[in-house]
């Protein structure tokens, strides 16, 4: 029992439903593998201990030998564990990383309903376990066809492609590096005719050119998109090495993030290793390298700015607050051609129309001095009791309108003159100012 | 020689007595009387006086002056103050000087009201913040050019406790985010009308500012996102909410749950607050003082009523507006010992028992409103006169069935009733006056639409109720120039008079009028007997008159109109409409009265469209608020309109 084959093991839970003595015997099986892993962790310790400084190809080739070690085992472990628990046996492929986590620690708790199973082991799977070749182990786990398991792997292989951004964790060795050269991320065009030398950026369009060169070209199966031979033979997960030494999407750096298709390295590369020579027509301050970057900030700029008094602007007002609650001190900035405008527009038009004191020059700008204001008022004002006394209606002037005893209706007929006069001076004053 | 020798006396005391003497000076006119005694004595007052509040601002920089130790300075009565008179003022008047005269009157400022001083901007702001690093308290309350340059100016006053920004108009989230980051030792905040702050605003305003006390976010578009952002204010004791249309029973569970200290919660007008909105508020403080739920509950709730057993401390209630039952009464009564205020204004199914139940416990009740219960009779008043010997204040408006008898039990039982309103209660008479006016503390007497009154009943209160100073006599046509009479013999403090439609009052009336020297508000439309004789009266013995409404006295000439031009300095507002008044007289009132910010002069039978240009070109710089009629719009010349709208004047086309 102990040497079976996976197989026999698989006969083994087909035939009989459950037996306890059998069920001993996987126990006491799955023990000594899961000893088996523990040694395997342990040299994996040491050896990562040794070799931790001189990073060459015999460590890329020891982990290897350790993962593919590691997986097998699991294999082994997961087919036992299915056959003990053959209500579970479905839904076992997703439990995979956490028996391999688990291992070392001497047993397997399984949740009582397989849904519970399923649901809690997978956030792991997501999250990175150290064990990277799920398929194979879903290719044996499942008692179903090859086909359907290629099915699965090709799922799984999509689904990190779109989602793993960041933080895919590929373990370093189970995919193919390759890195392009600067010259060839910053030619403009990929795709060369082999024939003329014309470059294209995408392959359809060199496809479509080709037909120019020939009939050869023009029939439908060379017109057609290649398809990938690929799907049949299990792939080699492709990634990219930015080729600026020192960059963590280098390859020799020491927390390597590899970049995942070609457009990635370029974007990469343009956006962080080259000048920035895209300006932006509307604000002329923000740069980019990349012309899509310049493109999508022109849709948003110049509308609704939230400026914060640090200089970050953001396009929507609850992010600037969010920013300024965040930050000690910061407040949101109030745009400066609107402090320009207000006193010229308003207040300066306002005075010189009513034309009663040149206050105007008493509107000090906020950066400077109180001192400097105070010269320019005493230029401006001749007078300050005369700024301060009713307006046109001198006190000084008229000294008899405000005693109230006097009986002033006697002589309306002057004191009105006076109101005719003075008003007619305003009218010349702001027609002159 | 007997006189020479106790003034001789006052005269020796020593300083630090003097200032006892003048602290213990309570009333305005008796420290005024003090500092015209001697120059000693006006020293003294220069040199204790700590607020000034002032009228004119052509005496501004003399008053600075003569006041250096001022803590509080009120200019909200100044509307021509604006950023040039503050530059002047701290240049000239303030520690820019070179004469030590002069002073630092800025420096130890603690207290700056601007309400309503329209025409400062941003840069006088800065200016005055800049200048006063004591500054506690400001009130910009109806700057309507207020907006978010003016608020980041004022954040740079950092001490600032108290901040009322009142209908601010223009002021954003921004300028509030200014006001909140700068100024974090906020602990009131008063934010009405402020239509244009958001949930953003708010919920930041309660991050950075934790020590507030009192916030007031009334008629604001604010949802229940602030309220539970409000509810992490842990020294929160006021909140004002009324009119808040988007807030609802959500947002004031987060209310239960936070603001620990919650005292006093106003939710009136709230259209989206229920009964059980308010068990969430009531069950999560227990030791609330106030709440005031006005129209927004359609029924006192017995689950609302059962939680409200518990609030033992509440002091006010107010649930205008809302259907309660002879029951209710019981149970508030039975629990709200300590209630000093009830607000019942135009409840439904208040009645004689209700009341009877209510006042039976609650016997500290100082305010009772009772606005529109049509049902109650003398019984109820006879039962809360009896009962409330501490009432102040009884509003009985449109009570229709009371009559002298419930008045007699007041005048028996409530000597400190202050102020009563008896408007439209037709059953008031001049008995029922004989027996109120010995309510002696009487200060606000509202007799609107009381037509069974006569000058007789004015007499009793004329003789008995010296304290009067605001009373209203809106269509009682049984009053003539005897009442006024009377009423100018006795009541000398008035300071507020309503003869609206009062038609039996003649020229001889307002002479009587023009004797109240304390008078600064009357309100007198269509008294048709009157003539320019009568005014000049009112304008020549009413110094304070600040506020004059003679619309429709068509009869007065413009010989009234050039006295009031020459007497009434102190005018703030006037209503001419329907006025003969000519182009002359116009073009005087408005340019001789320095004080004036704001005039209605609507359908001018006399005046031209010239007359009114002149008029407005006359107090263009200082007018505030002007209403004209309507299609002067495109007769007056822009260039007058422009400068208007410049300084912040608003004009309503009618």
């Amino acid at each position: 029992m102990q040497d079976g084959s996976v197989n026999d093991l698989l006969q083994a839970s087909k035939i009989q439903d459950w037996d306890p003595s059998a069920m001993l015997n996987n126990l006491s099986f799955l023990g000594q593998k899961i000893h088996q892993l523990q040694d395997l962790v342990y040299l994996i310790i040491g050896r990562k201990g040794q070799v931790l400084g001189r990073p060459d190809e015999l460590l890329v080739q020891q982990q290897q030998l350790v993962t593919a070690d590691l997986t097998s085992i699991i294999v082994q472990l997961i087919s036992t564990a299915g056959s003990l628990l053959p209500s579970v046996k479905q839904t076992l492929s997703a439990a995979t990383t956490s028996l391999g986590q688990c291992g070392e620690f001497g047993g397997v708790v399984f949740p009582s309903s397989a849904q519970g199973l399923n649901d809690g082991v997978q956030p792991q799977n997501a999250g990175g376990s150290k064990v990277s070749e799920l398929p194979n182990s879903v290719d044996i786990t499942s008692n179903n066809g090859n086909e359907q398991s290629n099915h699965i792997i090709e799922e799984h292989e999509l689904k990190d492609e779109e989602d793993a951004e960041e933080g895919e964790n590929l373990l370093p060795g189970t995919y193919e590096i390759l890195q392009l050269e600067k010259e060839e991320i910053l030619a403009p065009h990929t795709h060369f005719c082999t024939i003329c030398g014309k470059g294209f950026k995408r392959d359809a369009n060199l496809r479509m050119h080709m037909r120019g060169h020939g009939d050869e070209y023009k029939t439908p199966g060379a017109l057609a998109k290649p398809t990938k031979e690929s799907s049949s033979e299990p792939t080699i997960i492709k990634r990219y090495s930015c080729p600026y030494a020192g960059c963590k999407r280098n390859k020799d750096h020491k927390k390597f993030q590899p970049l995942k298709t070609i457009l990635c390295v370029k974007n990469h590369y343009k956006r962080t290793h080259c000048d920035k020579s895209y300006i932006c027509s509307r604000c002329n301050t923000k740069k980019f390298s990349v012309i899509a970057d310049l493109k999508t900030h022109e849709k948003h700029c110049g509308k609704d700015k939230w400026l914060c008094s640090c200089g970050t602007t953001f396009s929507r007002k609850d992010k600037l607050f969010g920013h300024i609650t965040l930050f000690q001190g910061h407040t949101p900035a109030i745009p400066s051609d609107e402090i320009k405008a207000a006193p010229a527009g308003t207040s300066d038009g306002a005075t010189n129309k009513v034309g009663s004191v040149n206050f105007n020059l008493s509107y000090v700008s906020s950066e400077s001095e109180v001192q400097s204001s105070s010269m320019d008022i005493k230029g401006g004002i001749d007078d300050a009791v005369g700024y301060f006394s009713p307006l046109s209606f001198d006190t000084c002037n008229f000294g008899g309108f405000h005693e109230f005893p006097r009986p002033p209706f006697d002589d309306s007929e002057s004191s009105f003159a006076f109101l005719l006069s003075r008003s007619c001076n305003y009218s010349q004053k702001s027609g002159e100012e | 020689m007997l006189s020479f020798q106790s003034s001789k006396n006052v005269l020796s005391l020593a300083e630090d007595l003097l200032f006892r003497i003048y602290e213990l000076l309570a009333a305005e006119s008796d420290r005024k009387s003090f500092r015209l005694v001697c120059r000693e004595f006006r020293r003294i007052d220069s040199l204790t006086r700590r607020h000034l509040r002032v009228i004119r601002i052509e005496f501004l920089p003399i008053l600075l002056r003569k006041y250096p130790r001022l803590q509080s300075l009120d200019l909200s009565a100044c509307p021509r103050i604006d950023d040039g008179v503050v530059s002047l003022l701290l240049t000239r008047v303030g520690r820019g000087s070179n004469s030590p005269s002069l002073g630092h009157w800025a420096w130890g400022l603690k207290s700056l009201v601007l309400s309503r001083a329209t025409g400062l901007r941003f840069s006088g702001l800065e200016m005055l913040t800049r200048a006063c690093p004591c500054l506690e308290s400001v009130d910009v309350s109806y700057c309507c050019g207020f907006g978010d340059r003016e608020a980041a100016a004022l954040s740079s006053a950092v001490g600032l406790r108290e901040l009322n920004m009142d209908k601010c108009l223009q002021l954003t989230d921004v300028g509030l985010a200014k006001i909140a980051v700068g100024c974090s030792k906020l602990e009131k905040l008063s934010l009405k009308w402020c239509m244009e702050i958001t949930d953003l605003g708010i919920d930041l305003l309660c991050k950075k500012c934790v020590d507030l006390k009192y916030l007031d976010v009334s008629y604001l578009k604010v949802t229940n996102e602030s309220l539970h952002s409000i509810a992490s204010l842990l020294k929160l004791e006021v909140l004002g909410l009324m009119a808040c249309p988007l807030i609802d029973d959500v947002g004031l569970q987060f209310i239960e749950r936070g603001c620990p200290s919650l005292k006093v919660i106003d939710v009136s007008r709230c259209e989206g607050v229920s009964s059980s909105g308010l068990i969430y508020v009531v069950r999560g403080h227990r030791n609330l003082l106030e709440l005031n739920a006005g129209y927004c509950l359609s029924e006192l709730s017995t689950a609302l009523l059962h939680q409200m057993k518990n609030l033992n401390h509440l002091e006010v209630i107010r649930i205008d507006g809302a259907r309660i039952s002879e029951t209710s009464f019981q149970v508030i009564s039975a629990n709200c010992k300590s209630l000093v205020e009830i607000g019942l204004s135009k409840c439904v199914g208040v009645t004689n028992m209700g009341i009877m139940r209510l006042v039976s416990a609650c016997i500290n009740l100082r305010v009772l409103n009772l606005t529109c219960c049509h049902s109650i009779t003398d019984t109820a008043i006879s039962a809360i006169a009896y009962s409330c010997r501490s009432l102040v204040c009884l509003k009985v408006e449109s009570c229709n069935m009371i009559t002298e008898k419930g008045l007699c039990q007041l005048g028996s039982f409530c000597l400190l009733l202050e102020e009563i309103d008896l408007t439209d209660c037709c059953g008031v008479n001049d008995k029922g006056l004989e027996y109120l006016s010995r309510c002696s503390e009487l200060s606000c007497l509202k007799l609107g639409l009381c037509t069974n009154i006569s000058n007789k009943g004015l007499s009793y209160i004329g003789s008995n109720c010296l304290k009067i100073h605001e009373l209203d006599l809106y269509r009682c046509t049984g009053i003539g120039d005897d009442g006024l009479e009377a009423l100018s013999n006795g009541c000398k403090k008035l300071r507020k008079l309503n003869l609206s439609y009062c038609n039996a009052v003649s020229d001889r009336g307002l002479a009587y009028i023009g004797r109240l020297e304390e008078l600064s508000d009357l309100e007198m439309r269509a008294l048709h007997k009157i003539t320019g004789v009568g005014l000049e009266a009112v304008a020549v013995g009413c110094k304070k008159l600040a506020d004059l409404d003679m619309k429709h006295c068509e009869k007065v000439g413009d010989s009234g109109f050039w006295a009031l031009a020459y007497y009434s300095k102190n005018l703030r507002q006037i209503n001419l409409s329907y006025c003969g008044i000519s182009d002359m007289a116009l073009c005087m009132v408005m340019g001789n009265l320095s004080r004036l910010q704001e005039a209605k002069l609507v359908h001018l039978s006399n005046s031209t469209v010239e007359g009114v240009e002149l008029a407005l070109r006359a107090c263009c710089a200082r007018i505030k608020k002007v209403k004209l009629f309507a299609p002067l719009r495109f007769m007056l010349s822009s260039e007058i309109l422009e400068i208007l709208h410049a300084r912040g004047c608003i004009i309503r086309w009618d």
